[in-house]
């Protein structure tokens, strides 16, 4: 029953419900990806530049070296997909510990926890991204980490302020009487709570990871063996006089994407929190 | 004196229709314009100092060619002539040269250049920094009369390595008053050179341009015609394109603009492109294998990674169309020592699969012979792109690649330090005389860990050591020609490290830019004789 | 009663005075440890990185004497251990010396000298236009809820939040500056002859947009959400019982109070627009520090990458300072802990 109103009050924002089937369908897309094109999508199959349309073989034209645009946007649906997910996960996981913990016990810990914070809000996101792919090495994982690193901030932040708030309610402190420990406590009682908003931040986290992705892969700096969706843009970069569809058609999909992702989190928010939904 | 070999260097200019063969006279009307000034650029950035005693890359070579000068020059059809040096003569053995100093020669802070600069600038400047390993043989320079030095080697140099040393890179006469006594490196004097040069250091605005002006005291009478050298520096090819079609920028040398864009300036018959000026100085791709892989013991096995890899594709896609396929270490501009009668690693997929057959590398039943580690250096965006068809084309023939684009540094690390790489995409350019430049990459003693462009593969033989040896000390111009064609056909047969494409470096200029593109080495030139017509 | 009245004003102004230097007190003495964090993290993360300066240096020098590279190794302090370079750096640090530029052969707070007016500039006009269009169209939003300006300005924050920032820097050069030839494709100034004011923004206009629209998006949202909350609450409501028209209510009482988190987010994101202008410096060849800091990178010229990442943070750390004084200027009922 519970299950669905949330399901009901998600559909009822009509943008979220468009999102999230976009989003579906972008998925089946990339999960589908190795049967549509099951070679390389980096290979070379047709002459360079081709505009959309241009060869029915390649709906969405080809790039400068002569690459399926198609396949390239298909196969960079996963890449996209995967990075957003994973970068948002391990955003979600450090964060949750960190405010969890900060709120949980408070006191000096609490204080270190939020310097912590202050201070990697500090560093100017993007730049502090740029330097740790350049320095681990530009491969998938790394950038996932290096997004991870710098978006788990505003997840603390939120996870801390449930705590606090729900630390000294009643059932909690019938679990402390009942001598269960501060683990137990946290994990199985106070966490399942606290979740809803962090669950809507962590889908806008996804959004803003496919972002600073992109903007990684855009400066040349993102894996060599992936086609991410910002690395086409940046190849197109200097073909805009003769081809800037290669350089649009990308761009559109990392777009459409992240506005689903933002629309699901409206949703999300309207669905988890319905105390705020009239607002 | 420069009695050397002195074909005239092949035509350079592209079958891609390009108008503009500028160079010539034929096309100046009448006697050159005096006055004005000329903004010049180049397809790249700012330099991290105007002068680089070390050379430092192509950056500081433009912007310092054009304060400094060297002792001689190479002309277009091929000829050694005199610049700060009026002659030089070899000693019957070939083991010492006497050099004779041009008189009446100022720097621009009005010192004369005497013999003092020439001898301080071979030992602390040339031997130390700009042509270290040419000068592995150096015994020593003396002064043999006011105007006159001598430079003695331990071996029998030959005369076309000793007028190439004159001429090249920057093997600069720097004053001694300015450099004796600090770390060239360093000095300060690096961001506002002191030359004998036709241009003088003015004004350096930093992240916009260099000023310099007219040498009203320069050696050469009447030289330079313009009164006023911008070199200003635009960090990306369309915002050169724009200038150079606004009429901001008169010329730009070494690819300013995106290959598109030469097509769209030069079609509006205001703009000329050319590949002239690049003969002493061709740039090409290079693909090496790592011989401290065993999978690279045998040479059929290498030979099969250039056999499956299509260079005219890459040509015309990643470059289109401004690089040739690359045949072997002596590229072919270089009409004193190249030769097309070498081993040839064409294009057949089919020959490539059978020779790895053949070396005992046969398909696996997961479809892969073997995988490698195939490392493209970042420095050139355009490596990154044939990293990724190399990487397409090595597994059509069941290599499974795993490809990596490091930036700068990391690459020079991995491929010169580390040796972490099995197959690596790298560059070189050099100049026409091949000791050491071209051979030090294929030489025992060339192996130099931590230093870049010079032999990474770790390939070297006894046979090949022994003929670099010959070659270095070979005083007869015909026989030394031959032992530099048997150089090609060894490497080009054992294949450790072979160019895939030769590239055709282009210069834009506006039509009334006369008298360029006419020295084989345009972007390191002094351009004393460039005008600008109205 | 008058004297009382102006006494009782002045004991407030005046404990209003020793209470923003309260702050600024505060502040500051919490920025200390802030600092040396972001310095320790970014001097840790950038010596794990493959091959130092010195690789670089040696190899455009071609450097290959093993004792001339051991020399440039001592005479750059890099035989130390990494512990020391670090208590050495933050002890310069503390003198204001940001360390020397091998690479420019200057000191490190000169190179970046050079490119900062031109990023600051890109920062300002962007703010500038995120705040004005964001704000105006949050309140146009919110005084016109569920009516087609409401849905248009939604829709366009929509977008403009979800458009990666390059690429819409992209899209316009393709439009204003290739197909309709109105603007200039890239650079800060004509080359030759340009550089007056006028020249300037006209190279200014294609940048700050690319900049600010996504910040303007994300303000004109919580402006119209905030503007609704405060809209609810009780003063509100007084005011408007008092008879006062709605446009005089709206603009006095709901856009100063309403303003609140729209500042805090502009505080909170001044890293981030830092971080934004060196990627759409890199989209228009806008010569600030991004150049700078990628030639930097690329070369592993620490020093400068450090300095770049000292002074960012400073920028971030003064502009939230900034926020919560504004803060109390907003909102007098604000006693900031």
């Amino acid at each position: 029953m519970e299950r669905f109103a949330f399901l009901r009050r998600f559909t009822r924002n009509r943008g979220a419900l468009i999102g999230a089937l976009l989003i579906l369908l972008v998925t089946v897309t990339a999960l589908a990806a190795p049967l549509l094109f099951p070679t390389d999508p980096l290979r070379m199959v047709g002459p360079p530049e081709l505009w959309p349309g241009e060869d029915p073989a390649f709906p969405l034209g080809t790039d400068s070296l002569g690459r399926d645009m198609l396949a390239m946007l298909v196969h960079g649906a996963r890449a996209t997909l995967l990075i957003g997910l994973f970068a948002s996960a391990m955003a979600t996981l450090i964060g949750v510990s960190v405010g969890a913990i900060a709120g949980y016990f408070g006191g000096w810990i609490d204080e270190a926890a939020m310097r912590a914070v202050e201070l990697f809000q500090t560093i100017p996101n993007l730049i502090f991204v740029l330097t740790i792919v350049v320095i681990l090495g530009s491969t998938l994982h790394n950038i996932v980490i290096a997004i991870g690193i710098v978006s788990w901030t505003p997840i603390a932040r939120m996870t801390r302020a449930e705590f606090l708030a729900l630390r000294d309610r009643e059932f909690v402190q019938a679990c402390r009487s009942m001598g269960m420990h501060a683990p137990g406590i946290i994990v199985r009682e106070i966490l399942p709570n606290a979740l809803p908003p962090v669950i809507v931040l962590s889908s806008l986290v996804v959004a803003s990871a496919i972002l600073f992705e992109s903007a990684v892969s855009f400066l040349g700096l993102g894996d060599p063996n992936v086609a991410s969706w910002g690395r086409l843009v940046g190849d197109g970069r200097q073909l805009i006089r003769s081809s800037w569809y290669i350089c649009a058609i990308p761009g559109i999909a990392i777009m459409v994407t992240v506005l689903c992702l933002n629309l699901i989190g409206d949703g999300l928010n309207d669905a988890l929190n319905p105390k705020l939904r009239d607002r | 004196m420069s009695q050397i070999s002195r074909r005239v260097f092949g035509s350079g200019i592209l079958a891609t229709g390009l108008t503009g063969t500028m160079a010539q006279r034929s096309w100046a009307q009448g006697e050159p314009r005096r006055g004005g000034t000329l903004v010049a650029t180049w397809g790249g950035g700012e330099p991290q100092a105007c002068y680089v005693p070390a050379g430092g890359g192509s950056s500081p070579t433009f912007s310092s060619s054009k304060l400094f000068e060297r002792l001689a020059n190479r002309q277009m059809s091929g000829e050694f002539v005199g610049e700060l040096a009026e002659s030089w003569k070899p000693a019957p053995d070939f083991k010492s040269y006497t050099v004779k100093i041009r008189q009446g020669v100022t720097f621009h802070d009005g010192k004369p250049m005497t013999v003092d600069d020439v001898i301080y600038s071979v030992n602390e400047i040339w031997k130390k920094y700009a042509a270290a390993p040419a000068l592995s043989d150096f015994a020593g320079i003396a002064a043999s009369a006011p105007d006159t030095v001598v430079m003695t080697f331990n071996n029998p140099t030959p005369e076309f390595f000793f007028a190439s040393l004159l001429c090249g890179g920057v093997n600069y006469i720097v004053p001694k008053h300015v450099y004796e006594g600090s770390d060239p490196v360093t000095n300060p004097a690096n961001n506002a050179p002191i030359g004998t040069g036709p241009w003088k250091f003015k004004e350096w605005v930093r992240g916009s341009h260099f000023e310099y002006v007219k040498n009203e005291s320069y050696w050469r009478p009447g030289f330079p015609y313009m009164d006023r050298l911008i070199i200003r520096y635009v960090r990306d090819p369309a915002g050169r394109a724009a200038a150079i079609e606004a009429g901001e920028i008169h010329i730009g040398v070494f690819n300013p603009v995106a290959p598109p864009d030469i097509k769209r300036l030069t079609a509006t018959g205001k703009f000329v492109a050319t590949s002239k000026g690049y003969e002493e100085s061709v740039w090409s791709t290079t693909l090496e294998c790592n011989m401290r892989n065993p999978i690279f013991a045998k040479r059929e096995v290498r030979q099969a990674m250039f056999h499956a890899i299509d260079r005219n594709l890459i040509g015309k896609t990643v470059y289109y169309g401004y690089a040739r396929p690359g045949t072997g270490p002596i590229y072919s501009p270089n009409t004193a020592f190249f030769t097309p009668d070498t081993y040839k690693t064409e294009f057949d997929p089919k020959k490539a699969a059978a020779l790895l057959d053949g070396a005992g590398f046969a398909k696996k039943p997961d479809g892969k012979r073997f995988t490698l580690n195939l490392l493209a250096a970042g420095w050139f965006a355009e490596n990154g792109k044939i990293g990724s068809y190399v990487k397409q084309a090595l597994e059509d023939i069941g290599v499974g690649i795993n490809l990596s684009v490091p930036d700068r540094p990391t690459s020079f690390k991995r491929i010169y330090t580390d040796y972490d790489f099995d197959l690596a995409i790298s560059n070189q350019s050099n100049p026409s005389e091949p000791v050491p430049a071209t051979t030090q990459y294929y030489t025992s003693d060339g192996i130099k860990k931590g230093i870049p462009f010079r032999n990474a593969s770790g390939f070297h033989t006894d046979e090949v050591d022994a003929l670099v040896d010959r070659i270095k000390v070979e005083t007869d111009p015909a026989k030394r020609k031959d032992m530099v064609v048997e150089f090609q056909k060894i490497i080009t047969r054992e294949a450790p490290l072979l160019p895939l494409l030769e590239l055709e470096s282009i210069t834009i200029a506006s039509t009334k830019v006369q008298d360029h593109s006419n020295d084989p080495n345009y972007l390191a030139a002094s351009w004393h004789d460039i005008w600008l017509a109205s | 009663m008058a004297g009382q009245l102006s006494g009782a004003v002045s004991t407030r102004s005046s404990s209003r005075r020793a209470a923003t230097l309260r702050l600024l007190r505060r502040r500051l003495i919490q920025a200390v440890p802030l600092m040396l964090g972001v310095v320790v993290i970014n001097f840790v993360l950038i010596h794990l990185a493959p091959g130092n300066f010195l690789d670089v240096m040696t190899a455009e020098n071609q450097v290959s004497d093993p004792a001339t590279v051991e020399l440039l190794r001592r005479t750059y302090g890099l035989d130390d251990p990494t512990w020391l370079q670090l208590v050495k750096y933050v002890w310069a640090l503390l003198h204001l010396d940001f360390g020397f530029s091998y690479r420019q052969n200057m000191p490190v707070l000169q190179a970046i000298w050079v490119g900062l007016p031109a990023t600051l500039l890109l920062m300002l006009s962007s703010i500038t236009l995120a705040f004005a269009v964001g704000v105006s169209a949050g309140v146009v939003a919110s005084t016109k809820v569920r009516t087609l300006w409401d849905t248009v300005v939604s829709v366009a924050a929509m977008f403009f939040f979800a458009a990666p920032s390059f690429w819409l820097g992209i899209m316009m050069i393709v439009l204003f500056a290739v197909k309709l030839g109105w603007l200039p494709v890239g650079g800060m100034a004509t080359i030759g002859g340009g550089g007056g004011l006028l020249d300037i923004l006209h190279h200014l206009i294609l940048p700050t947009l690319a900049l600010g629209l996504f910040y303007a998006a994300i303000y004109a949202r919580v402006m119209r959400a905030s503007m609704l909350e405060v809209a609810q609450l009780d003063f509100v409501r007084t005011a408007r019982a008092k008879g006062l028209s709605r446009t005089r209510v709206t603009l006095s009482h709901v856009l100063r109070n309403a303003l609140l988190p729209v500042v805090t987010i502009l505080g909170v994101q001044m890293g981030t627009i830092l971080a934004g202008s060196v990627v759409i410096e890199s989209v228009f060849s806008w010569p600030g520090i991004g150049s700078l800091l990628f030639d930097s990178v690329s070369s592993r010229n620490y020093p400068v990458v450090l300095g770049i990442m000292v002074l960012g943070s400073l920028v971030v750390i003064a502009a939230n300072i900034a926020v919560d004084l504004v803060y109390m200027w907003l909102d007098p009922r604000i006693e900031i802990r």
